[in-house]
């Protein structure tokens, strides 16, 4: 306790000497620190989890929010962030978990990085001191890794995913309330419970239906059709919503390793799109094709034959609408062609529970259930 | 006009014929719902099928509504009851009153499934929120109405009136609170607000979006409300007969309060204001009026403050100014204490 609160204390003067001599300029000085409650000690334990991301990178000068980060610009530390952010610690006791892929990588965000990621929560959400995970993510393909974890983490506690569409040195740069907002929805009560989570632009959104919609504006993502599920309000956090359909703890995938999955492909439609794409995305060894289709999800005839192609080699095919809003039903046409309706999920979301629903299955009712509770 | 007949019966007969066979597949009676008309754009006739304004040419009867749409008898056993049969803006606290205890009486019956409400879409987000805050049920309450009158082309009131009868049968709507359907889309009470003067798809809550859809081949939810709501609300009207007056005031530049001024003079027992002038405020809480702090913008709350608590001033939430009066007068019906009104709209 006394530990903690000298802890705490240190760290509020480093950040105070931080953003007012080396960051004056690319981190707003603190606010003085949330009242401490009585007992510190009593604080959720979160762990911050790093991925990286655009909430990592730095660049130079401050005005530059498109080419940073690179071999030139020394990333982000996770303890840069707590640093930076001395009032992370009047909502959270925060344990830093460093799991950003070697600054090497081939591959910036990898199913193997995904898989990795999943292992550890599992293994972290066991543990009944933590009360809740943050992960920071690149935005690019966050909410696809949010939707994986949703399914795969088996937990009730709160895991919510924060990114920035400005890197940590840019001007009005929108990680730091982002951060510090990310991590007062995984100490919040009202959080658990309600599946993978995300918050930015002091939404909070479900990992399910959350979407990027802008390449670089701040309020890029949104849920998708549904809206979203409360705020990270200067006073409080506030829920409005809860989901309804299956995640986390109520999930039939969760609990589970996977080091690999099914490969699944996305095949856009658009006029005259032709066929032979699908018939090379089958002689690659795909098992499942998910066809983004126009309007309410139609592939087109060239298409359609490869289907068939696929079909008769046991491949699953999903139908997705391009429109990014509103479901792809369940018709009689398309139960006699022996198509899954994806509901209203984006492809990219699709590819992932048809990759999780082929570890359990290959029956195309089955699969339709699947589609239908997720 | 005899042709104009014949196409309409054709135009039915088309639709009956092409209606999906899986609309109703599951065995076993179908659910029973009870249509309570109030009236409103989807019970109202123009002068010519291209009138969408100034529709004032007779009204529909719940009969009439019931009639024209054969194909509720493959999802519902329908029955019927008129409470009005006014435009929106006439519904008034008797009706209001009227409407719930109905709506009371009926769900408290075993046998009922859930119940529709048509009603003017103007005021319908006000009736549909003092729904959700009094009706004692978790069986589905659905509001509907229709942006185009019964007489035009392209109405978009009978498809809205057969899936708001869907989900008002749909065992996956119980526990949703009252719901609003136009538009294929199944949207909360509360947080639904008339967005647009004369599209179809007018219904929207801002940044929360619906609940879910009415679609062709199921009723689908993704979120449920969270804020609390019919069985698990406090508030009962079943002993009322009226309610406290709130008044609404508009802020903008310079405001001078006349407004606040004349509410209280009329005898308002709170006010819920979108800014207004802080001489005129302190005035009114001197006589004992509450004053609830709402906002203009359309979304997002106002949040709770140290200053707004100092001031004796409550805070709405999220709650558009029409929504956040009609929780003050339930709120007034049970105290006048701040801090007690400052729970009530954390909570509802």
């Amino acid at each position: 306790m006394t530990r903690n609160l000298s802890l705490v204390a240190a760290v509020n003067l480093a950040g105070a000497l931080l953003c007012s001599a080396a960051f004056a300029q690319e981190i707003p000085r603190h606010a003085p620190p949330p009242a401490m409650p009585a007992d510190v000690s009593r604080l959720p334990t979160i762990v911050l989890m790093s991925y990286g991301g655009t909430i990592a990178s730095r660049g130079r000068p401050r005005l530059n929010v498109t080419n940073y980060g690179g071999k030139e610009n020394k990333r982000v530390d996770p303890q840069d962030w707590v640093d930076d952010l001395p009032e992370l610690r009047g909502v959270a006791n925060i344990v830093i978990d460093d799991e950003r892929p070697a600054e090497d990588a081939k591959e910036p965000a990898s199913y193997d990085d995904q898989a990795r990621i999943a292992k550890r929560m599992n293994e972290l959400v066991r543990d009944p001191k933590i009360k809740g995970i943050v992960l920071t993510h690149g935005t690019n393909s966050m909410a696809e890794t949010a939707y994986y974890l949703n399914l795969v983490v088996k937990t009730d506690k709160p895991i919510v995913l924060v990114g920035s569409q400005r890197p940590w040195t840019g001007l009005s740069g929108d990680g730091p309330r982002n951060l510090y907002d990310a991590v007062r929805v995984a100490a919040s009560k009202e959080a658990w419970g309600k599946g993978v989570l995300h918050a930015m632009n002091q939404l909070i959104n479900t990992a399910r239906d959350v979407d990027k919609t802008s390449a670089y504006r701040t309020n890029t993502f949104i849920g998708v059709d549904v809206g979203a599920l409360g705020y990270a309000d200067p006073d409080r956090i506030v829920f409005y919503r809860e989901p309804v359909r299956r995640h986390t703890d109520g999930s039939e995938f969760a609990g589970k390793a996977y080091p690999t999955l099914p490969q699944v492909e996305v095949a856009y439609a658009y006029r005259e799109a032709p066929g032979y794409l699908i018939d090379a995305m089958v002689a690659n060894g795909a098992k499942g094709i998910i066809v983004e289709g126009t309007g309410a999800g139609s592939p087109t005839a060239s298409e359609n034959d490869a289907i068939k192609r696929a079909q008769e080699k046991g491949v699953i095919v999903v139908a997705t609408a391009r429109t990014h809003g509103g479901r792809v039903q369940d018709t009689p046409r398309r139960r006699e062609a022996k198509i899954v309706p994806g509901d209203n999920l984006k492809p990219e979301k699709a590819r992932i529970l048809l990759q999780l629903a082929l570890t359990k299955t290959s029956d195309i009712n089955e699969i339709t259930r699947i589609f239908n509770e997720y | 006009m005899i042709r104009n007949l014949l196409l309409s019966l054709a135009l039915i007969a088309t639709a009956l014929a092409s209606a999906p066979a899986s609309a109703q597949s599951s065995a076993g009676p179908l659910p029973k719902v009870r249509l309570f008309t109030t009236g409103g754009t989807i019970q109202s006739r123009g002068a010519h099928r291209q009138k969408l304004m100034e529709y004032s040419d007779g009204k529909v009867t719940p009969e009439q509504l019931v009639n024209d749409l054969p194909e509720l008898k493959e999802v519902a056993q329908l029955e019927y009851m008129e409470i009005s049969n006014v435009g929106s803006p006439s519904v008034n606290t008797e009706i209001q009153l009227r409407l719930a205890k109905e709506i009371n009486a009926w769900l408290a019956k075993p046998e009922s499934a859930g119940a529709v409400v048509t009603h003017g879409t103007a005021t319908l987000e006000e009736t549909a929120y003092f729904l959700n805050l009094v009706v004692k049920s978790d069986k589905p309450v659905v509001l509907v109405g229709a942006m185009r009158p019964f007489t035009a082309v392209s109405r978009d009131g009978p498809f809205n009136l057969y899936n708001a009868v869907r989900v008002a049968g749909s065992p996956k709507a119980r526990g949703m609170g009252v719901m609003i359907l136009l538009n294929d889309e199944i949207n909360a009470a509360r947080d639904t607000t008339k967005g647009n003067t004369y599209r179809t798809d007018t219904f929207v809550a801002r940044d929360l979006g619906p609940l879910g859809y009415a679609d062709s081949d199921q009723i689908v939810f993704y979120r449920k409300p969270t804020y609390r709501h019919t069985s698990k609300s406090e508030f009962d009207v079943s002993k009322l007969s009226t309610l406290p007056r709130v008044d609404i005031t508009y802020g903008y530049q310079e405001d001078d309060g006349a407004a606040i001024d004349a509410f209280v003079a009329a005898g308002a027992k709170g006010l819920v204001l979108t800014g207004g002038d802080k001489d005129a405020i302190k005035r009114a809480q001197e006589k004992g009026v509450l004053i609830v702090s709402s906002d203009r913008k359309g979304s997002g709350r106002v949040v709770e403050s140290e200053k707004a608590a100092a001031e004796k001033r409550v805070t709405s939430d999220n709650l558009l100014p029409m929504k956040a009066r009609i929780l003050l007068r339930l709120a007034l019906t049970k105290t006048s204490d701040p801090k007690e009104i400052q729970r009530m709209f954390n909570q509802y």
